[in-house]
């Protein structure tokens, strides 16, 4: 979506900025303006981090509970401990195939601090005693790949990367990836896939779990650009300072990229569990209301795969808990808020079509259902529209994603909300993904699609004139 | 499907749960292999058990509970574990592979009626079996340009793709010829070879055959029948060695299509597109109908079977027993190799009978400890391999070593006079010079070599393929074959006569015709008899033949030039063409002007038919029954499917009529009668009567080694000429042959004939690819464009037999060990 | 009291030739014909669309299903610059043994394009066994639509087999539109172009009127 109003952050005395806080600073894509500006000194975490043993340095970010900020939230502590003990060598893999519709953190992390992002992968690779990290940055980004290219010229020259690592026995290869332009990669498996020279299609897991089965079958662990780029801070100031920040069980910050209808859309750094969606988008030092004081008519938590919410659930916290348990999730950070003047199909079309341009082609369900659900959506808003088209969609959608889909809870119709996360026939959540919009528009705007049917008025002039082909 | 679940023993077995029932199940095997053989069988299209799993169709989806509460998960990549609980039917279960199917039919033609594959269609047969009853698509369907052709005999159609990754998984995982694959995304998924770049794999047949619906066609079959319209029957293929598994498929009395059947010991249902598409000479115009007399005025006339048999009768009779011979009899059946040399040996009394024509090996290997495919190919074993490139001879056997190298840690070590197929696969490789062979196999031996190398091989080379030999776990198996034409084959004896002192070593004789190996258990050798009997040891066939040859006769260039001096007064061509296939042209050239009565028994006018004075016409594979020995000595049943065309007549029913017209005592009058004679006759071939072979779709493994193995006179080291290149002669799949040159589909995909020369003789010569070259020998010469190849050593030059337009086996004197060529610019 | 009624029938026969009605059924044929049945089964024929493309496509469906294994079908594949038949694949070889053939109509029911239809004529007697067999040239319909006379064929009393077509039934799924199931259509179908199954002959009465209104044409289109 919407790329142009992302330069503002938010943050403010109370809360300190963990990833974004050289994100205001000129030139901080330099090695000198990293060393010397944002909330710790460039390179300290990784210094920080040689001064101890990788076990050391595992324990603290498993302490930290520092939760993957990909989509799946898993610790990545504990991610890291999953990697099989005597097996060598293993990779990291930082994914910066960032390309969820709403969602642009990513981006500006590597394009104005990529310092932090590499110095970040150091100490995870410092952490599993990895002999080479592969920055793989999304095709469409070539301004993040010159920036991170640039800086690891420079961390190359000035001894952090490669051999001796500040002067210790610590050595390791830093290669930037430059991705071929497709969503899935997004999905690790397809990403190490794609890595390796191959389509970018996803493995099975089981058996293919990269912390044993990744890159070239090696244990691998894939972390988000976000997640690595909080471990210099970390390691900087201490679990403690971290811990301070946000909830118990999600401590930290989040960026938030937060786009749609409000007044001023862009990436915050929020701490987690404390603020809400209220806060978010109504809070003067974030979003600062709905647009033209327009009226909230739905959101979407966390990207295009998250089923919707509306405005019951603005006061929810920004944590994947009880995020998930109203039926959403908080995936990859990126909120869309859409207001009254919304037509709920074609939204929900808009985004249907982005999941069946962008399946892969592997999982049967997702390559044929996801293009039946766009054609689907696609005839009822030419005006061809049937009746059943729309227990027709919801089957299709139970076909790809099997079972009570996630949803949020509404009152008006009593009904209860479905946690997250759906059921698949896939092997990916890709197929699942492409459902989030039908079942959440659907169970709250039926009468929108029927009206798209059967109301005149709505159907466009030259189908209404050429008459229905009748069922 | 037509794919059985992969033969597997249970050493390590795990209880689960199918359906409410408890059985028992190998650990780690995959679950949708475990349930079909428990009576479950979960619909599928991705899955092959041949192949790895992708997960991709999803069709297999079943619920399964590993304790955390049912889910459902695609069975072809779920490895059975204990006390997992599935259920193949469940509602969820149902549901979801309704949806699958529904979602597959979407975009798939309803063109049935037209498709090849209606009425044997996996995806037809699932969709009535689990499938929605209708589809509630209304949508345009996806829309390509069809049928395109990928290759000269494969033509896909991508409307009807299902997307399974079954073609594109065989092609880079099976045989590593990764020329077709997805490409686009979402539902314009679509699978292609790249532009300009066919898909031209020796084994593209079987992409058709493993296709779950109708989007790649063979051409040879492509409307030719429908399946309720095919006859099948199960039988072994012969076009070379390896003896797959097959089924004859037949309609109206006609051959139409030849499939794989996965025998586990042999082919894994792999076969190469030349035994998949030969059977068209089956159906030549060209075939051979009816008995040929030479008449008075010289030309060949159809005369009755009872004058043309009664003129072989009387040229046989009439001969002195030493002045009779029989070359050939390797393309046929065992019972036709046994009635031959019984009516050879047992009634007529000559021991000049041959099965081959000196271009194959000396019936000694048979002598040598044998191995089978699966030993040779055994995990982390080690394979010494001395022969012909595997993929233009022996391609399935080709397959099997390259799975072995690849996924079961086999090392390869390869002593080849140029580089193979097999080379991308081997741990190690040496190149020989031809004609000193032996000398490498004596350093390989012996683990050193001295510091200039042997026989053009640099120490290190030697010393490096030695260590892969000494670091073998087990015993090194070895595979000998003839890599060169243009080489004696007593060179390959020497060279087996040095690797027997290997510790534990076996053998598998890689010959290339059909039934080489049969041909010569039925006694079709020189000093041979039934059985793996010698005319020197008593073997008891006196009691039940009339007669038993005393002295040990020629093998086939001992005949031909015996015939040549005018010793030989009846020659019979048992499906033999010394005029193309004997490694010295002159001399099969003189022999047949000087025979008395050639007599041909053949399916097609080859050019030594028709120097015949009597030809009696064959039935050839599809036509005839009985039973065939591979490689390794295993004996399966040949099945006909078809009548033979005209009169012609099976190999063994034209000997049993010569023996009685003989007056013979012996006689059998079935081909039943003649196995069960053959086996009743000889111990070591036990176990293998009709009604047992009958009993055994992978055949009866039968071994004729202890016979001892006695390599002969080593043959000399030829003098290295530094003017000249080495000749090596080699064949490859797609040539000009009787069987290839008269398919219709296949004629025509022959290479061009090149010579090919190393990159330091192209630099010394100055030539590049395509600069045509004069190839000069003592006896002849020809001028092809070059081909350079760093494969090729230097000092070498190599040519291919009987590709058109070239005629290199004139160049070759069966006198010498090795051939010299100059090799200059035209 | 059971053979006393055969006898019954049989004396009834005897005096006079005259049916329970007591109309005389005797006709003095072959001079004269009596009109037969909506769905006599004839001899079969081959037809074509508008255009002239032949219908068969050579699928074999017919041979496949005939009880008496009367009929030899062989496909080809058609010329893209020259097709005989839409699409890939057209009726190379096309044969009918009569003197095999019963008549069951199965041929027609199986067949997915309506290529093959019959005919009412059965009056075509032959004197040697290959005229028995009809070849694909034989039973095709002309430029005309019309089918041909074979030499050996009676089309007396101004019967002509293009007016007088075999009705034919399809008790399954005309077009394969599944709504049709169980229900009877039939069609009286030869010669050219593209028909929709008649209606008149449901299973059940009361569905006549939904197959009246035009809805053919619909579920026509809907099964391509």
């Amino acid at each position: 979506m919407s790329d142009a109003p992302a330069e503002r952050t938010g943050g403010s005395g109370d809360t300190p900025l963990i990833v974004s806080s050289r994100f205001d600073v000129p030139e901080a894509h330099t090695l000198d303006v990293y060393r010397n500006s944002g909330s710790f000194p460039g390179y300290a975490g990784l210094a920080a981090a040689l001064d101890r043993t990788p076990d050391e340095v595992r324990e603290t970010v498993a302490s930290a509970t520092l939760l993957g900020r990909g989509g799946a939230g898993f610790p990545a502590g504990v991610k890291w401990g999953f990697c099989p003990p005597g097996v060598w060598p293993r990779y990291v893999v930082v994914n910066g195939d960032e390309s969820e519709p709403g969602t642009f953190k990513d981006r500006l992390l590597m394009e104005r601090d990529p310092h932090q992002l590499i110095e970040g992968a150091l100490v995870a690779a410092y952490a599993i005693g990895a002999a080479q990290v592969f920055l793989y940055v999304r095709g469409e980004m070539p301004h993040a790949q010159e920036r991170i290219a640039g800086a690891l010229n420079e961390a190359l020259a000035a001894g952090l990367v490669g051999r001796n690592i500040m002067g210790t026995d610590f050595s390791v290869d830093v290669v930037l990836h430059w991705g071929a332009g497709a969503y899935i990669v997004g999905e690790e498996t397809a990403l190490i896939e794609s890595l390796e020279g191959n389509r970018g299609m996803p493995r099975l897991k089981p058996p293919f779990f990269p912390a044993a089965k990744g890159l070239y079958m090696q244990p691998t662990i894939v972390n988000n650009v976000e997640t690595l780029s909080n471990l210099p801070w970390i390691l900087h100031h201490g679990v403690d300072a971290y811990r301070a920040v946000g909830t118990e069980t999600s401590p930290g910050t989040r960026l938030i990229a937060l786009s749609g209808h409000v007044r001023r859309p862009g990436v915050y750094e929020v701490p987690q569990g404390t603020t809400t969606f209220r806060d978010l988008f109504h809070d003067d030092r974030y979003g600062g209301g709905i647009r033209d004081g327009n009226e909230l008519k739905m959101f979407i938590p966390g990207g295009a795969s998250a089923p919707w919410f509306f405005p019951e659930q603005i006061d929810l916290p920004l944590e994947a808990k009880p995020v998930g348990a109203a039926g959403s999730m908080l995936g990859s950070g990126a909120v869309v808020v859409m207001d009254e003047t919304t037509d709920a199909v074609e939204a929900c079309y808009s985004l249907v079509r982005f999941f069946a341009r962008e399946s892969c082609g592997k999982c049967t369900p997702c390559r044929e259902g996801t293009t039946w659900e766009e054609k689907i959506l696609e005839r009822i808003l030419e005006g061809h529209g049937r009746p059943s088209d729309i227990d027709l969609l919801l089957d299709v959608a139970d076909n790809i994603s099997p079972g009570p889909y996630p949803v949020a809870a509404d009152p008006e119709h009593g009904l209860e909300a479905v946690p997250f996360p759906p059921k698949q026939t896939t092997i990916c959540p890709l197929g699942p993904s492409s459902v989030a919009p039908i079942t959440s528009a659907i169970r709250r705007f039926r009468n929108e699609f029927e009206a798209r049917i059967t109301r005149r008025d709505l159907i466009p002039v030259a189908a209404a004139g050429s008459g229905g082909d009748g069922v | 499907m037509s794919e059985r679940p992969r033969p597997i023993e249970v050493t390590d077995p795990v209880t689960i749960t199918v359906d409410g029932r408890q059985v028992e199940v190998q650990r780690g095997e995959l679950l949708i292999d475990a349930c079909e053989r428990n009576d479950a069988y979960i619909p599928r299209f991705c899955y092959h058990p041949r192949m790895e799993p992708v997960g991709m169709c999803r069709m297999c989806l079943v619920e399964v509970d590993t304790g955390r509460g049912p889910a459902l998960q695609p069975s072809c990549m779920i490895p059975t574990a204990p006390d997992m609980v599935v259920e193949t039917t469940s509602e969820r279960v149902t549901k979801a592979q309704d949806g699958v199917l529904e979602f597959l039919l979407a975009n798939h033609p309803l063109d049935c009626p037209v498709c090849d594959k209606g009425g044997e269609c996996p995806l037809q047969d699932q969709t009535m079996a689990y499938g929605p009853g209708e589809s509630r698509w209304v949508e345009e369907k996806r829309h390509y340009e069809k049928p395109i052709e990928i290759s000269p005999l494969v033509l896909l159609d991508r409307e009807r793709c299902i997307l399974c990754d079954r073609c594109t998984r065989f092609a880079s995982e099976v045989t590593d010829d990764p020329l077709i694959h997805f490409i686009n995304r979402g539902s314009n998924t679509e699978v292609n070879t790249f532009p300009g770049d066919p898909f031209s794999s020796y084994f593209s047949g079987n992409t058709v055959q493993i296709c779950p619906v109708g989007a790649l066609t063979a051409t040879p079959y492509r409307f030719r029948a429908r399946p309720w319209d095919l006859e099948r029957t199960e039988s072994t293929c012969t076009v070379c060695s390896v003896g797959c598994r097959v089924t004859l498929e037949s309609s109206r009395d006609r051959m139409l299509r030849i499939n794989g059947v996965d025998a586990d010991p042999v082919n894994w249902s792999w076969l190469c597109d030349a035994g998949r598409f030969a059977f068209e000479a089956t159906n030549s115009e060209d075939r051979l109908t009816e008995p040929l007399r030479r008449g008075a005025d010289g030309s060949l006339e159809p005369v009755r079977w009872s004058e043309a048999l009664a003129a072989v009768a009387d040229a046989l009779g009439s001969a002195d027993p030493s002045s009779v011979a029989v070359l050939g009899g390797s393309r046929s059946t065992d019972e036709s190799a046994y009635a031959w040399a019984a009516l050879a040996k047992g009634v007529v009394g000559t021991d000049h009978v041959d099965a081959q024509l000196g271009d194959g090996l000396p019936a000694a290997v048979f002598d040598l400890p044998g191995a089978t495919i699966d030993e040779v190919c055994r995990p982390g074993g080690t394979v010494l391999y001395v022969g012909p490139d595997p993929k233009e001879e022996l391609p399935v056997l080709f397959l099997r070593l390259k799975h072995a190298a690849q996924r079961d840690r086999v090392r390869i070590v390869e002593v080849t006079p140029t580089s193979t197929s097999l080379t991308p696969y081997s741990a190690a490789g040496v190149r020989p010079r031809p004609g000193e062979l032996a000398a490498v196999a004596e350093a390989l031996v012996a683990g050193d070599a001295p510091a200039d190398g042997v026989a053009g091989v640099s120490a290190d080379d030697l010393r490096a393929a030695a260590a892969v030999l000494g670091a073998a776990d087990g015993p090194v198996t070895v595979v000998l074959g003839r890599a060169n034409l243009a080489e004696s084959p007593q060179v390959v004896l020497d060279a087996a006569a040095a690797l027997s002192a290997l510790p534990g070593v076996r053998f598998l004789p890689a010959v290339r015709r059909g039934n080489v190996r049969g041909a010569v258990t039925a006694g079709m050798a020189p000093g041979r008899l039934p059985g793996g009997g010698r005319l020197d040891g008593d073997a008891g066939w006196s009691g039940v033949w009339s007669t038993v040859p005393t002295e040990v006769g020629a093998d086939a260039m001992g005949i031909l030039a015996a015939a040549a001096d005018g010793a030989i007064s009846t020659l019979v061509l048992l499906g033999a063409d010394p005029l193309r296939d004997a490694p010295d042209r002159a001399l099969a050239e003189r022999a047949l002007d000087r025979v008395g009565t050639i007599v041909a028994i053949d399916s097609f006018p080859t050019p030594s038919v028709l120097r015949a004075d009597v030809v009696l016409p064959a039935a050839m594979l599809g036509e005839v029954d009985g039973s065939t020995t591979n490689l390794e000595g295993r004996v399966s049943r040949v099945r006909p499917k078809v009548t033979p065309p005209g009169t012609a007549r099976a190999d063994w029913a034209v000997a049993v009529e010569l023996a009685r017209r003989l007056g013979a005592t012996w006689s059998a009058t079935s081909v039943e009668a003649l196995r069960d004679e053959l086996v009743a006759g000889s111990p070591r071939l036990a176990g293998t009567t009709w009604a047992e072979l009958e009993a055994a779709d992978d055949g009866v493994l039968v071994d004729l080694t202890g016979g001892g193995f006695d390599p002969g006179t080593p043959a000399p080291v030829p003098q290295v000429d530094s003017y000249s290149l080495r000749l090596v002669l080699s064949r490859e799949l797609y040539d000009e042959g009787e069987l290839l040159g008269r398919s219709e589909s296949m004629a025509g995909l022959s290479r061009t004939p090149t010579v090919g020369i190393s990159v330091g003789d192209a630099e010394r010569l100055g030539v590049e690819d395509g600069t045509p070259l004069v190839v000069r020998g003592e006896r002849g010469s020809s001028t092809l464009p070059a081909r350079v190849s760093a494969g090729i050593p230097r000092g070498t030059a190599h040519l291919v037999h009987r590709l058109e337009g070239s005629d290199p086996i004139t160049l070759l004197s069966a006198d010498e060990v090795a051939c010299d060529v100059r090799v200059e610019l035209a | 009291m059971g053979y006393l009624d055969g006898f019954a029938v049989t004396f009834r026969k005897w005096f006079g030739t005259r049916s329970d009605t007591g109309r005389r059924i005797t006709v003095q044929y072959p001079e004269e014909t009596r009109p037969k049945p909506p769905r006599f089964h004839g001899r079969h024929v081959l037809n074509r669309y508008e255009d002239g493309m032949e219908k068969c496509i050579g699928c074999e469906l017919c041979a496949g299903v005939c009880p008496a294994r009367c009929i030899y079908v062989r496909g080809a594949d058609n010329d893209p610059e020259d097709p005989r038949s839409p699409g890939e694949r057209y009726g190379f070889v096309y044969e009918i043994n009569y003197l095999r053939c019963i008549h069951c109509d199965l041929c027609v029911e199986a067949c997915p394009t309506e290529a093959i239809t019959e005919t009412k004529l059965f009056e075509f007697a032959f004197t040697n066994r290959s005229d028995a067999i009809y070849t694909k040239s034989e039973l095709l319909v002309g430029d005309d639509g019309r089918p041909q006379q074979l030499p050996w064929e009676h089309w007396g009393d101004g019967f002509d087999p293009a007016e007088d077509t075999s009705g034919w039934m399809r008790a399954t799924a005309p077009s394969g539109d599944a709504s049709f199931e169980g229900v009877v259509a039939w069609s009286g179908e030869l010669g050219y172009g593209v028909r929709s199954p008649e209606g008149g002959q449901t299973l059940e009465q009361e569905t006549d009127d939904d197959h009246d209104d035009g809805h053919h044409d619909d579920h026509h289109g809907a099964g391509h």
